[in-house]
């Protein structure tokens, strides 16, 4: 714990006071709780003083990507109250995340700095950007991995540089899987493809969506590898339950699983 | 009120806030090194071929080392002696079809795309496109970086009526994306550079 | 159901065609990145290119006029319409006036929008396509399904089988190159004799009086090259101001389009030459109402290069055919809602929201942005899908309160025990083809209220 303290940036704040509200997305509440745990695990492990708040449902997201953005507009007030009180907001869903920090000030008609969207984190993106970790002595995962770059997660968030951009290519998953002992880290040729997962397209264009995971999955087992990982449960979810229908070789895992191996 | 009164004072109804012209912030792209060198590339990616002029070497040996077969060779250029017709004295553009060669002056070459600004200096602008194989003649010392620097260049501040940048032969891939040469323009383009 | 996901089920109905479709367009999608990482100022070109369109946009009516009084002034002429019907009428009598009855025509959108060839047609002209793809879905009596890859879903032994009935070639001879000479050879000859030519527009250069028109295959320019009159149709937002800003889009357009720094032919018309008419009409036919439309103006800076199209993943593997506008993928969706919302509001669920076409669009239109705004809107237009709409207000329900999610989240427990049949069966889309994720024995909310996340 030590060594983790040591790698904290200065900042103003100091960390033994910043306060960390635990966000956990519904689907990963129900389906996920391991996620929740690791997350929870990671950020406890680096000192800092994490709480989650009780009485999390949902941030919105599914209803408004369908199409029923005011029906998210009373859960946007609950979390905004959930999470009061917290210097930042973390959670284990880059989707769910960017939902709140894009489209939350509109809803609620407040100023970004205002409400949870300033406050609000991925956890890669907390770890990489604002703690700014530089090792993770206790993480061992002796498996090859293929990194699943969310389309949100990327081309919304900047977890990693869309190949569509002429920028510099850069991937905080990449960063911080690299600190995992043991691990071997692959991508599939059509790096940041989507795996037609979508919210509720998956389900209203289900042949579609299908498509586009199978079509996923067999770019992530081309790589050779064990595992799919990613920022990013919803997009597992999909591709899993179409492995497990059609028995394919390869398993998904959030990467917030893999950093917290060993704790 | 004519379509022309509706439309625009529907389009000046509009309510939009007008925008500035932005400026350019960003130097765009320059050749390193040879200028020639580079042009060739580009020439080549484009599809096209490229020829020098070697010393004591004349257009009409070029022509005749690259088209031995070439029975109709059509130019107005005085220096291309090989010409079988002046394509000026003809009055109907279609019997220009048929022309194995034709070979005309291009003006200046841009490396970022291979193409070369041909403004008409034929009677029939069909002569660019018509022949089986063009033949650009194009002065060494006029290669332009970019389309930036292409619209700067006092040729387009001439009073042309047609000019077109024409980089390679004609193409397709209209069939399942396979490449095909020679879809309705010259099937072969060859810069000669001079 | 939606439209879309309806025609989408159809086209996915065989696999290896839907493979090869998604192979080739990505393909193309790969050219493109190729092209973009060529040049090293390739975002700052977007966004100049993006902040051009928005300036001439928003001047677009003073643009219009300095084209119109230029290009007379070189000798063009320039005619105005309202709408579809009034642009058809507009070239029909262009047409008849001279007692032309051919007409050679170069590949345009706009003619597609307004369904004019149809219209001509009916009316005793024989409009001749001369865009290879084009031609093809011409023969093949379909529209294309791309807007610059007309065919891009049609084989090349479906292309030499049509070839063999109407241009006579060898039978069973589908190479690509051989039949695209076969095609070479016949349109020569109608582009020769043809009565009139048409072309579109890619660009109008307001200061010049000129417009310019891009093709690969230089039908355009064998089009216009022999007949005595030209009719240029451009929609209105294809002005732009001068040769500076042309050059902005000339280097984003084929780049962008294709995967090549420029087309083979960039055209400008400026002057008519040896007593040839050339003939502008400047369509708007709902273009000035999409200026008045705040969220969705930004449609007015598309260039028409496919791009969006190429990169989307739904799109890739659904065809053009299963949207129900002639423009398929992301710009298709944006403009099929702004030409009628009620009928092509079937297009709007085939989006994952991914956002490459926002990243591919080299003048950086909010496209992925805008159609999640038209889901917002699908509602109040009362075109919202009804199951969806249960399955929202359901979820809205478990959400509500923790205390129902909790409960909700007890009941989800139940799917543990259910049998198979229950779950899996029509009504539940997600089980077509996926299993179900597994409902945890504890939700993390209940492992942490029990003490158990440490």
């Amino acid at each position: 714990m030590e060594s983790f303290r040591a790698s904290l940036p200065e900042t103003d704040i100091s960390y033994s006071i910043m306060k960390i509200g635990l966000f956990v997305p519904c689907y990963v509440n129900a389906c996920f709780p391991q996620v929740g745990v690791a997350s929870y695990r990671l950020l406890k492990e680096l000192g800092l003083d994490v709480d989650y708040p009780l009485g999390q449902t949902c941030c919105g997201q599914p209803m408004a990507n369908g199409g029923f953005e005011k029906d998210a507009l009373h859960l946007a007030e609950h979390m905004e109250k959930i999470f009061e009180g917290y210097d930042y907001v973390v959670g284990p869903s880059a989707s769910c995340v960017v939902f709140v920090k894009e489209k939350y000030p509109r809803l609620l008609h407040k100023e970004a700095h205002a409400c949870l969207s300033g406050r609000i984190y991925e956890i890669c993106e907390f770890l990489h950007d604002v703690v700014k970790v530089k090792e993770l002595p206790k993480a061992h995962f002796p498996h090859k991995v293929s990194i699943h770059n969310s389309c949100h997660g990327e081309r919304l968030l900047g977890l990693s540089s869309p190949s569509e951009l002429v920028v510099p290519r850069q991937s905080k998953l990449r960063d911080l899987l690299s600190l995992v002992d043991a691990v071997e880290i692959a991508e599939p040729k059509r790096v940041d493809e989507c795996c037609g997962f979508g919210g509720l397209f998956s389900v209203e264009e289900t042949a579609t969506s299908a498509c586009m995971g199978r079509d996923k999955i067999a770019d992530h087992i081309s790589t050779g590898t064990e595992y799919i990982t990613g920022a990013d449960s919803s997009c597992l979810m999909h591709m899993q339950g179409l492995i497990d229908r059609e028995k394919l070789p390869i398993k998904t895992r959030h990467i917030v699983e893999i950093l917290a191996t060993g704790l | 009120m004519s379509s022309k009164d509706t439309i625009l004072t529907a389009l000046r109804a509009s309510g939009v806030k007008p925008e500035p012209r932005p400026e350019m912030t960003f130097t765009p792209m320059m050749t390193d090194g040879d200028k020639t060198e580079a042009m060739k590339k580009a020439i080549e990616g484009a599809g096209g071929h490229w020829v020098e002029l070697k010393e004591g070497e004349s257009v009409d040996d070029v022509i005749a080392r690259l088209f031995p077969d070439a029975k109709r060779i059509a130019s107005n250029l005085k220096q291309v002696g090989c010409a079988t017709y002046n394509p000026d004295t003809v009055d109907d553009p279609r019997t220009l079809n048929e022309t194995d060669v034709a070979v005309v002056d291009g003006r200046f070459g841009v490396i970022e795309n291979g193409s070369i600004w041909l403004p008409r200096a034929t009677r029939h602008k069909a002569l660019y496109f018509i022949s089986e194989a063009l033949v650009v003649i194009l002065p060494k010392d006029r290669m332009v970086d970019t389309m930036h620097e292409a619209y700067k260049q006092p040729e387009l501040a001439d009073d042309f009526d047609f000019g077109c940048f024409i980089a390679g032969p004609s193409k397709t891939a209209d069939i399942e994306q396979a490449l095909v040469i020679g879809a309705h323009g010259a099937r072969e383009l060859t810069v000669l550079l001079v | 159901m939606s439209s879309h996901s309806k025609g989408a089920e159809k086209f996915l109905a065989d696999k290896e065609r839907t493979k090869w479709h998604d192979q080739a367009l990505f393909f193309v999608r790969e050219k493109r990145d190729r092209m973009a990482h060529g040049v090293p100022e390739w975002e700052a070109l977007r966004q100049l290119a993006s902040d051009t369109k928005l300036h001439t946009m928003t001047h677009l009516a003073d643009y219009l006029e300095e084209f119109e009084r230029n290009a007379t002034a070189n000798g063009l002429h320039v005619h105005w319409a309202k709408d579809a019907d009034e642009m058809n009428s507009l070239v029909l009598s262009l047409l008849q006036e001279r007692g032309a009855k051919t007409l050679v025509k170069s590949k345009s959108m706009l003619a597609e929008e307004c369904g004019m060839n149809p219209y001509l047609m009916e009316r005793g002209i024989d409009v001749i396509e001369t865009d290879l793809g084009e031609r093809i879905m011409q023969f093949l009596q379909k529209p294309p399904s791309h807007i610059v890859l007309p065919a891009i879903h049609v084989k090349r032994e479906e292309v030499g089988k049509v070839f063999e009935e109407k241009l006579g070639s060898e039978h069973g001879n589908s190479d690509p190159t051989y039949l695209t000479h076969e095609a070479r050879k016949a349109l020569r000859q109608n582009f020769l004799h043809a009565d009139a030519s048409m072309t579109g527009v890619n660009f109008a250069v307001a200061k010049s009086g000129a417009f310019v028109v891009c093709t690969n295959e230089g039908n355009a320019d064998m089009g216009t090259s022999f007949a005595p009159l030209h009719i240029a149709i451009m929609g209105l937002e294809k002005v732009i101001p001068d040769y500076e800003a042309l050059a902005i889009y000339l280097r984003l357009l084929a780049r962008s389009a294709t995967g090549q720094p420029s087309t083979t032919y960039t055209s400008h018309y400026r002057r008519p030459i040896n007593g040839q008419e050339i003939h502008v009409i400047i369509v708007d036919n709902g273009r000035s109402e999409i200026l008045r439309n705040e969220a969705h103006r930004n449609m007015l800076k598309c260039l028409r290069c496919g791009a969006c199209i190429n990169t989307c993943p739904v799109y890739r593997r659904t065809g053009g055919y299963s949207y129900s506008y002639f423009i398929p993928g992301p710009i298709g969706v944006n403009l099929g809602m702004l030409r009628d919302v009620k009928r092509y509001s079937g297009n709007v669920s085939a989006c994952s929201l991914c956002y490459s076409c926002q990243n591919v669009c080299p003048a950086k239109i909010d496209l992925a942005d805008q159609i999640y705004d038209w889901r917002q809107r699908l509602d109040e237009h009362q075109v919202a899908d009804r199951k969806k709409k249960v399955m929202v207000k359901a979820m809205k329900l478990a959400m509500k309160s923790p205390w129902i999610f909790r409960r909700a989240l007890s009941a989800a427990q139940l799917i543990r025990v259910m049998p198979r049949w229950m779950i899996y069966n029509r009504l539940n889309a997600w089980g077509i083809d996926r299993e179900l994720p597994t409902f945890a024995p504890k939700s993390f909310e209940q492992m942490w209220r029990s003490g158990e996340v440490k």
